[in-house]
């Protein structure tokens, strides 16, 4: 490296131009324009404390909605999953036609969707309830034991049901 | 990292730092005026996101993207310009005071080298960054930076002509 102090010395020397005068107001003036946004240096990090303490203000919100939210959905008769269970499930049994050749074989309703739309005062009930609404499709099937050809009719079904929330 | 720095501050900061920062910025655009451009927008956005101002690392990081983005920009325009300056002599606007003959050689000789070489140097030189610094800005290890230094050196001195 001593090699080259002379040539550090010779670059050390050399003056770079210095900036116009218009640079320093133009920045002056793009410094001023953004203080009037935001003020200058000292006020931006106050303004991210409030933004967190409205960060914290919001998530505890969200955190209490979202426990009322469980407390009533656990409050929700068991029925009503135990019915669309069951109704999954439901199968006819065989029984023989004599007027068709076909045999029912059995009945699949899928719940593919279930919404739940909240508490609602219906007229003429003392008592709210929730409405829950489900959205399937049933389909029935039938066999023709001779042929084994098989009939299969599906279609979509929606179902409403209210139920009863307690006051607690 | 916050800039505890008041407004009037910087107008102390920019004269201290600004003509380091003119010559780190020439070597992405042209002319005097684009470089000021280019430090001006990027010392406006540095300062404005009350960065410390002894962060030297981003700031010259900040001048380096905001020249690369000055240049991608004005694509076209520089293109026009680099054939308007292909047709007429090869014209240079100075970057430095030169005294005499001997600092034009040199400024001349610095224009010349590669630039991964005169960014290193005009850092370490005009800017008094430490090789760890520089390293920070181009995102090279110090040992990389150093040598880009070294050899910067070596290329001006076989360049130059004897005294």
């Amino acid at each position: 490296m001593n090699d080259f102090t002379d040539l550090e010395n010779q670059l050390e020397e050399l003056r770079p131009l210095r900036p116009s005068p218009k640079l320093v107001e133009r920045i002056e003036r793009a410094l001023s324009e953004a203080a009037s946004i935001s003020t200058a240096g000292i006020v931006v990090p106050r303004r991210r404390i409030r933004l967190d303490w409205l960060a914290l203000g919001a998530g505890l919100v969200t955190a209490a909605l979202l426990l009322i939210f469980a407390q009533l959905r656990s409050e929700r008769p068991q029925n009503m999953s135990q019915r669309i269970a069951s109704a999954a499930s439901t199968s006819v049994a065989p029984v023989r036609n004599d007027s068709s050749s076909f045999v029912p074989e059995g009945l699949t309703r899928v719940v593919y969707d279930t919404r739940d739309e909240g508490v609602h005062f219906p007229s003429g009930s003392e008592q709210p309830v929730r409405r829950v609404r489900s959205h399937t499709r049933e389909t029935l099937r039938w066999r023709n034991p001779d042929t084994g050809a098989l009939l299969r009719v599906s279609y979509p079904a929606e179902e409403v049901s209210l139920i009863p929330v307690s006051g607690q | 990292m916050e800039n505890v720095g008041i407004h009037e501050n910087w107008q102390t900061c920019f004269s201290q730092l600004a003509p380091g920062l003119l010559v780190f910025a020439r070597q992405w655009v042209r002319s005097a005026a684009d470089a000021e451009d280019v430090v001006q927008e990027a010392f406006v956005k540095f300062w404005r996101r009350n960065h410390n101002i002894d962060n030297r690392p981003l700031l010259y990081a900040t001048v380096r993207s905001t020249a690369l983005d000055f240049l991608r920009r004005n694509t076209r325009r520089a293109r026009r310009e680099s054939d308007a300056v292909a047709e007429t002599a090869q014209v240079v606007e100075p970057q430095f005071d030169t005294a005499d003959d001997a600092q034009l050689a040199l400024a001349v000789a610095i224009n010349d080298l590669p630039g991964e070489q005169r960014e290193v140097l005009v850092m370490k030189i005009w800017n008094e960054l430490t090789f760890a610094e520089i390293a920070q800005v181009l995102g090279i290890s110090q040992n990389t930076a150093a040598s880009r230094y070294r050899y910067a050196l070596a290329a001006l001195k076989k360049n130059l002509p004897a005294q």
